[in-house]
């Protein structure tokens, strides 16, 4: 029965007390996965269920909406109907009020499955205890993760502010862009779900840029290289592509359907 | 697809065995091409439920490409795999079940007056 783990390394064994081989006193690992890692999977999944819970609430207030049903080029904000996604989401950084329909989320989208690449590099360069190489992957994933929150700030920062063109209220109030209480695009839950949702996200992608700076610490200074196994990164870059994963499900149901 | 399982060959202590990269830039190129379909779909098809539902399927591939290969699922045993598909299946149906309600709810509600 004793199986020797993939977590410790001879030499850390040797320092422990004898490991413990049997059923019910800790050596058996259910569904051959280790704690950090199993418990890492059930954190995700709690934390897929309150995604699922923005996600079906979007679903359900945007189908109680009204659906804007003319010609696409002829749709106009209003707070009657949902607006559609390319005619509230087309700007882009330094191109001022140039139309550039998804546009700037493609790129956003782009950078984060890039994150994604290299974090399973950076996975892959710990099971081969490369440091050196463990460290660049880090590092190129810290900086997409960045350039990802730094292009949500823009994003949010243009959203808030609106467009050139101010959506006129049947009183004749002119309205740019949106806050809490009140938006140029359409029915107020549409920026209230717009904020909670990419808000949430974003603080999910601010979390893990902080776990891999911490990462990248303990591997500069050897933490894994001693322990014997990088297992830490491959539990962060499990809660990384999730925040990936988030970002796929609002791209399309925010952004595209 | 590529077995994630590093090279068995003896290492001299010391020695960093070669990196094997080929099936992560095999699947980032698959969700590359996933996502420009998917703008293809937004630019040249007017908005409809069938559009709706191509994204929808596009989406659950990226999705099974990013959980199996990159979060390693695909690899884990079965047991576990059941454990986070069923409850992830159950809120599918959650899903389902209320935009059908809001559907109900709109309507009840912009023909309250009619």
């Amino acid at each position: 029965m004793a199986q020797s783990t993939t977590l410790q390394s001879p030499a850390a064994a040797a320092t422990h007390d004898a490991p413990r081989t049997g059923n019910w006193d800790g050596g058996n690992e259910p569904f051959k996965a280790s704690y950090g890692k199993l418990m890492m999977w059930f954190f995700l999944l709690s934390d897929a269920f309150t995604f699922a819970a923005f996600l079906t609430t979007y679903g359900m207030i945007r189908h109680k909406h009204e659906v804007f049903t003319g010609e696409a080029k002829d749709f106009v904000f209003s707070t009657r109907w949902w607006p559609i996604p390319d005619h509230v989401f087309n700007a882009f950084p330094g191109m001022g009020e140039a139309n550039v329909p998804l546009g700037f989320v493609a790129l956003m989208t782009m950078i984060l499955i890039l994150s994604s690449v290299t974090m399973v590099l950076a996975v892959e360069a710990g099971h081969r205890m490369d440091k050196k190489d463990v460290q660049k992957w880090l590092l190129w994933t810290i900086l997409f993760g960045s350039t990802f929150l730094l292009s949500q700030a823009w994003e949010w920062s243009h959203f808030i502010h609106g467009h050139a063109e101010p959506t006129i209220m049947a009183d004749g109030t002119k309205l740019f862009g949106a806050n809490l209480a009140m938006n140029q695009y359409g029915p107020v839950l549409f920026a209230d779900l717009f904020f909670f949702i990419t808000g949430f996200h974003g603080t999910h992608v601010f979390s893990g840029v902080c776990l891999l700076v911490w990462c990248f610490i303990a591997t500069t200074n050897g933490t894994f290289e001693k322990r014997g196994h990088y297992e830490m990164i491959e539990k962060i870059g499990l809660y990384w592509h999730f925040v990936d994963l988030v970002w796929v499900f609002v791209f399309t149901f925010f952004y595209l359907v | 697809m590529a077995s994630h399982a590093t090279t068995e060959h003896t290492l001299t202590p010391g020695e960093i065995a070669k990196p094997n990269t080929g099936w992560i830039w095999r699947v980032f190129g698959i969700l590359v091409l996933i996502t420009a379909v998917e703008f293809v779909f937004v630019f040249l098809m007017h908005p409809s439920t069938l559009r709706n539902s191509i994204f929808i399927v596009l989406t659950i591939f990226k999705a099974f490409f990013i959980v199996g290969e990159f979060m390693h699922l695909k690899h884990e045993t079965k047991g576990l795999i059941w454990t986070i598909l069923v409850p992830v299946a159950l809120l599918v149906w959650l899903l389902v079940a209320l935009i059908t309600e809001g559907s109900f709810i709109g309507e009840v509600l912009q023909n309250m007056f009619k």
